[in-house]
Parts: structure tokens; sequence; C-alpha cells
């Protein structure tokens, strides 16, 4: 997929820059991190590299150009690719239309889904009826799918007794009423998916006329934002939050209204991660309030993501429920398959063919089934991943014997350690060592973390979830033993809570028990690197004697793969970090 | 309720305060059969003589200080001064001995005294003739200020104003006394002092205002209504006492402040609301509070000069949108 | 005329003052006293004449040399002290001194520390008391500097206009702070400036008096009947300089030890008072003693007076009934 070259702001007060000197014509190949244009502002000259590798498409802004910062300056995508979206589809001649135009196509869909999403309040139900609202359970849920309703329509619902169930993308949970009465009308029938807030369905005196309120607001409620279209400026002058996504180094000052500040502390906003639309970066309260509106207009991953590539949300029309924003709007993200060609362009027509080559079989159908809310995480969490960082890996054997032999010390003296137990606490002494690994990819800086959260990737029934062990760095081997079988337990009964499975900066997967030897794991981002572990199993191994003679012996061994982000990570740091783990599992005294 | 002119409302007040308090009496300069510049004592001295409707010589200092003295001897003068701009002539009377008279001599004594005049731009009356001086005595202690923006204000403050114990400057502006209004009929109808007046609710900027400015600021706030901008306007009605709550609480709302007052923006009373506001709704302000006032300049003769001293009502919503970062 | 009863009251006031400017002045060099005080020592006739001829319905404004005014018009020496020495006993709370001393009760409408500040304060009172129909005067004191001032020319204009029952008694001490008065003056009695409002003045010697209460009775007369304001010019001195620690560098001792030595007012009366048979020695002797002795306790009040509590700093400001 195309994407596009903007005027890249340079320095606090830029506002635009004059682009002296294009060092690649159309046509040409172009490699990330290479240079690309020369550009100069009021402060500084400077030579700009190419941010994304492929082919240059378009130069919109010519030499000589002088041009607002984010505006489209050119584009680079696979050859032949359809860019008209891109330039707004305006004749690549008319200069200045083309260049104003994309950002306001940008700008406009953002906008605009926020003012709609506002849950149309709806009022004027009878008083003796009340909405049930789909609950907000846990920080980052933002919708939920309703798996099945426990009472029908026309019968009686005690408050506190059991009323639907339903499942987010974390967890599958059954809602008891929060009223008692009769059901008069379920809104939202099973499989629905439903924003949060929004009514599910209306609880109250039996007989109540509720007709009117079929879907949930009244026809009139319902028509109204349509109707009234002259209200929506000045609502959507709040919300439109025209700021490029922060760039802001760790420890960096932050400048904030006094009552920006107030709002973020009381919405638990971190200014860091909203944009400044105030003078010389100030964050003002507009900021804030935008963020906090526009926050369910993503899902959490896609924010997770965005946040890690340093995409910009603002210009990013959202295909998912009300128009949020998925993973698969991210830019570079969604259409993966697409996006193959431009990197590996000999493939592209086998695949073309391939696709067109899948007829269905006669006789033997199909079966559609929708996702589960974590099916869905996965499947974006995964495709994000592999869309948008360097991945690649390195294996290493490692003999597990003294590891072993630690584990039953411990096991004698009542104690139980897994043996993913003594994995995660050697990954969490290597990263300590090698804090590189440990980091993550904000954009154009590295984040390097203080802390060492290791996660563990757990099989539950429907998909997987990985639980984080804060701090493993600090907490010692039996401290890790404890916290995950407490996590596990919570992960298999669905009681994970956000902060269990936020804030991981490595992941350890262990699928010897399925009789692996090796495998490879997709990175789980923000972090940069997983570590997959297969099966320790007793093989013949070739050792040195003490008399120096060659034997062949039997050892318990395991094979490591570790996942790295090539990006941040070379290829010889990551050999180093294996061979740090290694050493810590076959040196086990260096983990007590 | 009856509309009258914002004269009018002074005139029926200090007529039915007289007609109920014979301590009650006018003196000033023209107040007789004039019945002053703007007809405030207009025909009243054929009601209550030329003793109680007392012609002044041209001696601000003789009509302040012996109101000072009537009002510590038990009388309840309202004395007039023709234009505010004459205070100075009358300073020491005022600032070292009306102000302080009660303080310095231990609370023995009380004075009830209404110092009244006006004051302001618009009619052409040029540097000594046209100031806006509230601030000055809201500066030295011992003295209230009450400033009225509207006929019933003119009426409900000055009747607070002439039954107070305590000397009390009544600023008119000279703008206003045509303006027309509601004015209720009853005979004690008061408006307590220190309790401010929302002229206009609204969400995003409050703008403190007195006087003619009340007038502008709704100009204002009518035009940034269109750009989907909405203020809050408050009329503090007396800067002594200084009704600072509401302010806060609107400031906490909106979260942005504009003061604008026609007396100079220097050390103008406004920095005072400014500083206020900061103090108390530090956390709750999204940007810098902006105070406007007339520029640190003679009041000029010519209108065109006049009016670019004086805030303008674009002033007023470049200043609100600048609170709005837009 | 002044009868034995009346003198007798003119003669206690003259040397109840006289002892408590000269008392002021020692706790002011023993550091008892703080402040700016302005000593009236040497002008006791002007003020005691002219209060034995009021009552407390009559209103007096008076001056920053204001001890005298205010002891004849009825402030006992020790809250008067107390107010001296800034304690909550004092007239004002001690929170003004020297300077401020007032008690409406007595018709006392303050001393100023403006010099021409109480003139139109006292053609106030008469306004009010001509509106009151009151058979009462008000009575403005001031030095030959205040009047120099403006508000002696618009509040005499203004009582003139609107015959005011007010008496205008300048305290003609000969100097102007430092500046002798025929530097600052451009007449050489200041009565005359009466003729410029078309009210009469007289100067008298105000070190006498007897001169100074005949004066006073035939305006304060004229005053009540309704004909208006006078000036009433009252020659006298001051013993003590401007404020106490004035160098004096403007007078000669010789002129000072004569105005002790051959013109002290008291003195003066006392020996009236023997020739005219209105007393006996023996008399004036007791009140002397009385008076001194009064004197000594209001020391004792006052020097045993708390200090004011800060906490109250903020009262009266307003009133708040």
């Amino acid at each position: 997929m195309a994407s596009v070259v903007i005027m890249p702001k340079q320095g606090l007060m830029m506002t635009e820059g004059t682009i002296t000197s294009w060092l690649k014509k159309e046509g040409e190949e172009v490699v990330a991190g290479t240079p690309l244009f020369e550009m100069e502002t009021d402060k500084l000259t400077i030579t700009m590299d190419a941010e994304v590798s492929g082919t240059l498409l378009k130069i919109v802004q010519p030499e000589g150009s002088v041009v607002p910062i984010t505006e489209t300056i050119a584009v680079i995508g696979a050859p032949g690719e359809d860019i008209s979206a891109l330039l707004g589809g305006a004749a690549p001649a008319a200069a200045p239309a083309a260049a104003e135009a994309p950002a306001a196509v940008a700008a406009t869909p953002a906008a605009a889904p926020a003012v709609e999403a506002a849950p149309a309040a709806p009022a004027a139900l009878p008083a003796s009826a009340s909405f049930v609202i789909m609950p907000k359970q846990g920080l980052m849920m933002t919708e939920g799918t309703i798996t099945s309703w426990l009472v029908k329509e026309g019968e009686t619902v005690t408050a506190g007794k059991p009323l639907f169930e339903m499942e987010t993308d974390k967890l599958t949970i059954t809602m008891d009423a929060e009223v008692s009465g009769t059901m008069l009308k379920i809104i939202k029938p099973e499989g629905s998916v439903v924003p949060i807030t929004e009514p599910i369905a209306i609880v109250g005196e039996a007989g109540t006329d509720v007709s009117a309120f079929a879907n949930g607001v009244p026809a009139a409620a319902a028509a109204a934002p349509a109707a009234a279209p002259a209200a929506a400026p000045a609502a959507a002058a709040v919300v439109e939050a025209p700021a490029a996504a922060p760039v802001r180094n760790p420890g960096e000052r932050i400048f904030a209204s006094p009552r920006a500040r107030l709002h973020a502390e009381e919405n638990g906003v971190d200014l860091a991660y909203v944009p400044a639309s105030g003078p010389e970066d100030l964050i003002i309260d507009r900021d804030v309030m935008g963020y906090i509106a526009n926050k369910p207009a993503v899902t959490p991953l896609a924010a997770n993501v965005a946040k890690a590539q340093g995409i910009d949300l603002a210009g990013i029309a959202g295909t998912g429920t009300n128009g949020k924003i998925t993973t698969a709007d991210l830019p570079g993200a969604a259409p993966a398959a697409a996006a193959a060609p431009a990197a590996a362009p000999a493939a592209a027509p086998a695949a073309a063919v391939a696709a067109a080559e899948a007829p269905a079989q006669a006789g033997r159908g199909t079966r559609t089934e929708k996702m589960s809310g974590m099916r869905k995480a996965i499947s974006k969490n995964m495709l994000a991943s592999k869309s948008t960082n360097a991945q690649t890996n390195h294996r290493m054997v490692v003999d597990m014997t003294a590891a072993i032999a630690l584990r039953n010390q411990y096991k004698a003296l009542g104690i139980k350690v897994s043996y993913n137990d003594i994995i995660v606490r050697a990954c969490a002494k290597a990263l300590q060592d090698m804090p590189i690994v440990n980091a993550s990819v904000d954009g154009n800086n590295i984040v390097y973390h203080d802390y060492v959260n290791v996660g563990t990737a757990v099989s539950v029934p429907g998909g997987l979830i990985v639980p984080v062990i804060k701090d493993a760095d600090i907490i010692g081997l039996s401290g890790i033993a404890a916290k995950s079988v407490e996590l596990i337990e919570k992960a298999r009964d669905g009681k994970l809570t956000d902060a269990d499975y936020h804030g991981g900066t490595f992941t350890v997967s262990s699928l010897g028990m399925f009789d692996l030897d090796d495998f490879v794991a997709i990175i789980n981002p923000p972090e940069s690197g997983i570590l997959a572990v297969g099966k320790i199993a007793k093989q013949p191994v070739v050792v040195t004697n003490a008399e120096g003679e060659d034997e062949i012996v039997i050892k318990s061994m395991c094979a490591l793969c570790l996942s790295y982000d090539h990006r941040i990570i070379d290829g010889a740091e990551a050999a180093k970090f294996l061979q740090k783990v290694k050493n810590y599992l076959q040196n086990p005294v260096l983990l007590i | 309720m009856a509309i009258m002119t914002y004269a009018q409302a002074i005139r029926k007040v200090i007529q039915e305060e007289m007609q109920r308090d014979d301590k009650v009496f006018c003196m000033g300069e023209d107040c007789e059969k004039l019945g002053g510049v703007f007809g405030t004592t207009r025909d009243l001295y054929k009601e209550f003589g030329t003793d109680r409707i007392r012609n002044t010589p041209i001696s601000e200092s003789a009509i302040v200080g012996a109101a000072v003295g009537a009002a510590s001897a038990g009388m309840r003068p309202i004395a007039e001064l023709m234009y505010w701009d004459f205070a100075f002539v009358a300073a020491d009377q005022i600032f070292n001995q009306m102000c302080k008279t009660r303080y310095v001599f231990g609370g023995n004594a009380k004075l009830p005294i209404v110092l009244r005049s006006q004051q302001g731009t618009g009619r052409g009356n040029a540097a000594t003739h046209s100031q806006s001086l509230e601030t000055i005595f809201m500066h030295i202690p011992g003295v209230k200020v009450a400033c009225p923006s509207t006929p019933a204000e003119a009426a409900g403050l000055l009747r607070t104003a002439i039954r107070d114990d305590n000397p009390v400057c009544f600023f008119e502006h000279k703008a206003l006394y045509i303006s027309k209004g509601e004015v209720p009929e009853d005979p004690n109808f008061c408006i307590p002092f220190g309790k401010a007046d929302i002229k206009r609710e609204g969400t995003d900027v409050t703008i403190v205002t007195n006087l003619l400015y009340v007038n502008r600021a709704l100009e204002a706030a009518e035009e940034l209504a269109k750009e989907g901008i909405s203020c809050e306007v408050i009329d503090p009605r007396t800067l002594v006492p200084f009704d600072y709550e509401t302010v806060v609480n609107s400031v906490k709302k909106t979260g942005r402040l504009v003061v604008v007052h026609e007396a100079h923006q220097n050390c103008g009373w406004g920095a005072q609301v400014v500083a206020e506001v900061s103090k108390q709704a530090f956390r709750y302000l999204d940007a810098s509070p902006i105070h406007l006032g007339a520029k640190a300049c003679p009041l000029p003769f010519n209108p065109g000069l006049e009016a670019a001293v004086i805030p303008s009502v674009k002033e007023i919503i470049d200043a609100c949108k600048a609170t709005m970062y837009r | 005329m002044i009868d034995k009863k009346i003198g007798l009251w003119i003669y206690n006031k003259m040397n109840e003052i006289r002892d408590f400017e000269e008392t002021a002045w020692t706790l002011f060099t023993e550091n008892k006293l703080r402040g700016s005080v302005h000593l009236y020592t040497g002008e006791e006739a002007v003020a005691a004449a002219v209060c034995a001829q009021l009552t407390d319905e009559d209103l007096i404004a008076s001056t920053h040399r204001g001890h005298g005014h205010c002891i004849a018009k009825g402030a006992e020496l020790d809250r008067a002290l107390a107010e001296l020495m800034g304690k909550a006993t004092g007239y004002c709370k001690g929170r003004s001194g020297s300077m401020h001393i007032a008690d409406f009760t007595k018709g006392n409408l303050g001393a100023n520390a403006i010099v021409g500040g109480g003139i139109p304060i006292a053609t106030g009172g008469a306004l009010a008391l001509k509106m009151q129909n009151k058979p009462n005067v008000a009575v403005a004191f001031f030095g030959d500097g205040a009047s120099n001032q403006g508000t002696f020319h618009e509040s005499i204009n203004m009582a003139a206009v609107w015959k005011l029952p007010c008496i205008y008694v300048v305290e003609n001490n000969q100097f102007g702070m430092t500046t002798p008065v025929e530097q600052s003056t451009s007449v050489q009695d200041i009565s005359v400036r009466g003729a410029a409002y078309g009210i009469p003045g007289v100067t008298v010697d105000g070190n006498d008096v007897v001169a100074v209460y005949e004066a006073f009775a035939a305006a304060k007369e004229r005053a009540v009947k309704g004909e208006g304001p006078s000036i009433i010019e009252c020659k006298t001195y001051r013993w003590r300089g401007h404020w106490t620690g004035d160098p004096e560098v403007y007078r000669s001792r010789e002129d000072v030890e004569d105005w002790k030595t051959n013109k002290d007012p008291i003195k003066r009366f006392r020996d009236y008072l023997i020739k005219k048979k209105l007393a006996t020695k023996k008399e004036l002797d007791e009140i002397d003693a009385a008076a001194a002795k009064k004197m000594e306790e209001a020391v004792q009040f006052a020097l045993n007076s708390p200090e004011p509590d800060p906490e109250h700093v903020m009262d009266d400001v307003f009133y708040e009934g």
C-alpha cells in the first residue's frame, strides 16, 4: 500500500519548510533510512531520510516549494499502484488544490464519527421503565458482544440475578440485572456487538409501552443528529484535534495548561500521549478532552500499535463499529497482503493467480463464524505485529540439566517452581543485562524501560492471553513462581484485570507440553522480543570430558527461539542475548 | 415594573428615599433648578426645597468635607460631583477623611454618605472629563464602590447605598443615562452589595466587566456565539465588596477569563480579578487570563482617537478567542 | 461674662492641658511614646476659653495639634494619653495616636492630621445643625498655615453663602511648621480674610482668656441667630517646637523665653482671677494639685493598659451593623 511523505515538523517553531532538492526521482527505488530529500526551514538546512521503502511514485511538491508542515510532498508505494485517493483525486498539475486536499480528506472523517458516536442519550423513556446498557467492564473496554440473554422478553427480571452473558476482547462475563421488573424489550439480540453505554434492553413495569424505543432511541431522537447539522460545528470544533501525534522524549518536560492537567488527572490520561495544539507545544484542555472523546473511537490495540509506530490517528478514518479505528485501518497494516508486492514484487503475480483460482469446491460448502472478541483481538494483534515491525529470529539449544536439578531442589523444599518460571527468571536477568531487548519503538524513538515485565502466553479456551509478571527482574524466582500460578489461574477463570495483561516488555511462550521441538513466535507489540521455548528432551550430546576426549552423553536439552525486532536489535545483540539466557540456565546459581 | 431610563431610575430612588427619611438630602453643583447635568435631581427642589436639594459652590473639597461633617453630625447626605474626574480636586476629603474617619476614630463614627458622579467616554469630554476611575476607590480602604449597568441596578444599588451606614462611591456612566429598562416599582427595591450578576450564561469563556462595557461584552458574546464560542458575562455590580465567588465558580466551569473595563488597563481593577482568580482557580485555567482596559494614554477628544484608546468589541472578541487558542 | 464657675473651669482645663502636654513631652523623651506628637503648650487659653462656651451638642473639628481642643471638649486625660501611647483603651483603640483623637459623644468630630482637613468637616457639621434646626454651633480650630489651604476659602465661602452656624478659630502661633507666618501669608491679620466672604473677622490676643472668651461669645451669638459664620484669629505662640525633636532653627531662644516669662496664658489668667477676686490663691493651688494628680493617674492608666489585639486590626473599616 502506498504511503505519503509529508513535510516533517523539525523543531518546536517550524510551521513550513522549503524543499531544496529531491534526492530521488519519480520511479526510483527508495530505501527506508536513506536520504530522500533536502529541505530548509527558517532555522536549519537538513537532509531527510525516507521513512519507508518502496518506489517513489509521485513527487507532489517539486523543488523550491514552500510547504506547511504535515502536508503531503510525495507518495511512495509499489509500481503501478493507484494513488489517486492519496492525492485527493486532483490532477497532479493542480498543485495548490492537490496539496491541501489530502489533509482535508483526512481530517473530516475523524471529527465526524466522533460527533455521532456520542451515544444519543435516549431521553423520554417512560418513568416506569429503564434501559439496560452495555456496561463498561475494565478500563479499556469499548464494546462487547452479547453472547446470551438469560431472560426473555416478558419474563421477570430480578435485580442481582443473572441477566445476560457477554464477551469482550478480554473476558467472558455474566452480568446481573441492576433493577427488577419485566423484560419489556431486548434491543440487541444475541450476537450483537454493542459499544459501551448503548442501550441493549428495556426493563420496567409490565405493560409499559416502549414500542417507540425498539432501537434503543426514540424515533424522533434518532433522526435528530441528521436533522440538526447546524449544531454540529460547535461540537465538532471541540473534538477536532488537529495536532500531530506527540513525539516527546522520555523525561521531556510536558507543558500543559492547569485545566488540561486537572482533567487529565481526573480521567487518568497520561499527558505524554496527548497531542498539543496550544502555542509552543502547550497541551490545552481541548487536547485532553479531545483525546478522551476520541479514545472510544480507537480500539486499544490500534492505539497501542499506532503509538508504537508513531502513527497519527487524527488522519485515519475508522472502519470498525461506529467508525472506530482498528488496526486494519492503520497505514501499512490492513492490506498486509497488498504491502507484500512492494517488498517482494516477484511474489505478487503468483499470489494473484492463486486467489483467482480458488473456486468453491462442488458439494462442500464453507461455514462462516463470527470471531469472538478475543479472536478478533488476537487476529489484529498478530497481523499488526507482522506488518509493522521487522521481526526475524535466532535459535539456540541449551542444556537444562542444571535447571532441572534446581527445580528439584525447590521441589524438595516444598516450593513449586516450573521450568517456565526458571526461563522467565533467566530472561529477566538477560534483559537487565541488555536493555535494548527490553525496549520498544515509539515512532522514531526508542523507549527504554527501567523495569522488566515478562509476559507469559497462556492458552485458554478460544485463544490465548498473555498475563504479565511485573518486575520480574526484582521479585526473584519464588516471586515469579507465585505470581505465575496466580495469573494462570486468573486467566483460565477469565478473571484477569486490565492491569494483569498490560505493561509487558518481553514475552516467553512455552509449547513444550505439545511435544514441539522448537517453534517461532510472533512478537507481541509494542514489545521487541519474544522467546519461544520448545520441549525439554533427552538428547545425545558430544562433550569433551576432563581428559580432553570427546564423548557422547545424554543431556536434557531445550531449543529456544528468540523473535526480535530487527529495527532496534541487531543480529549480534540478539545472539548475545540468547547466549546470556543460555548461560543463566546452565548456571542457575546465578538466578538465585 | 416600569420602563424608565437609567437617569429616571436614579431620580426616582432619590425622591423616594428623601420622602422616606428626612435626614437624606442632596448637595452638588447645579443639582437644584437644572437638576444636575443629566437630570437625576430634576425638579426635586420643588418637592423638597432648596435646603434639601442644595446647590453648592464649585468647591469639591468643601462639598465632600461638608458631607463628611454632616454625616458625622447625623445627616445622610447624597453629595454629587459633576464628573468623577473632579474627585481629584477633593482627594484629601475623600481619601484621607471620608475613607478613614470611622476606622481612625476607633469605630466611633458612622458615615452614611453617598458620593455620586458620572464618568466615562462617549460625549467628547476629553481628558479631564472622560476618565473611568472606580479602581482608585477600590484601592483605598473604607469606601464601598457601586457601578450600575442598567436602570434597575441603578435603582436597586442606589437605594442600598443610601441606606448603608458607610460611605459609598456611586459610579454612573454618562453614556448609560439614556438607556431604558424595566425597574421594579417597589419603593424598597434594593440590590445587595457584593452580589455579582450573570448577564449571560455560557460555558467557554468568562467575561467580567462593568458599566458601559457590560453591553459591549454582551455584543461580543453574541458575535462569538455565532462561531460556537459560548461566553458567560458577569457584572460584579459592586467592586467593594467584590463577589469573587461568582467569578471563580464561573471560571471553574469555563476555564477561561477575560476581564474588560473602560478604566485604564494598567493596574485597573481587572488586574485584581485576574490575581484573585489565579489564586483561587489556578488549576481550572486553560489559558492565561486576559485583561483589557483603556490604553495608558489620556483620553483624547476626537471620537476616532477616543475609540482607539478604549477596548473595542473586536478586541473583546479576539481576547476570548485567544483564550480558546483560536 | 466670665464668672467664678466658668473662670475655675477654664483655669482647670488650661492646667490639665499644660500637664498633659508636658507629660507627653517627658514620656516621649523617655521613649514611652512614639510617632508624631505636636504639643499645644502655650496656646491653652484658646481651647479653654472657646470650649467653656460649648455643650456636648456643639461640634468641633480639630487639628494635628489637637490635644488641647479634645481635652477642653471633654476628653478624659487617661484615655487620651492611652491613645497617644497606642493602647487598646485609647479613644481610637490605639489605631490613631496623637493626631486623630475624636469623641463623637462629646461633639468632637475629631482631630485631623491634614492641615486644613477639618475645616470643611466642621462646616458640614454646621450644615447638619442648621438642617436639624438645632441652637448649636460648630467650631473649626486650625492654624495660620491652614488659612492658606483651599479648604479654608471654600468652606468659609460656602458657610457664608449658606449662613451656617460655624465659627472659624485661627490659632496663629506664628509658624507654619518652621516657616514664619509673614513668609507664608499675604496679610498681617488673617481675620481680614473674612471681608472677602462678607463675614466678620476679629483678631485677639490668643493668650488672653478674656479676650478670646468675649470674641467667641459674640461670634456664637451671631451664629445661633442664623446670621452666619465668623472668623476669630487668636495670636498665640507654641512653646515647644512643631514636633518633638524640632531643632527650632527658625526662632531665637530669647523669643521663646519672652513668651514663656511674660505672656504665659495660665499665669496671666491666674493673676486675672485673683485680681478680680474670682478665686483665691489657695483655690487655684488646689486646682493645680488636682490636675497634677489626675495626670499622674492618667500616666499609670496608660502605662498599664493593654496593647490592642492585632486580631481586630480589620475591625471598623466599615460599619457592619
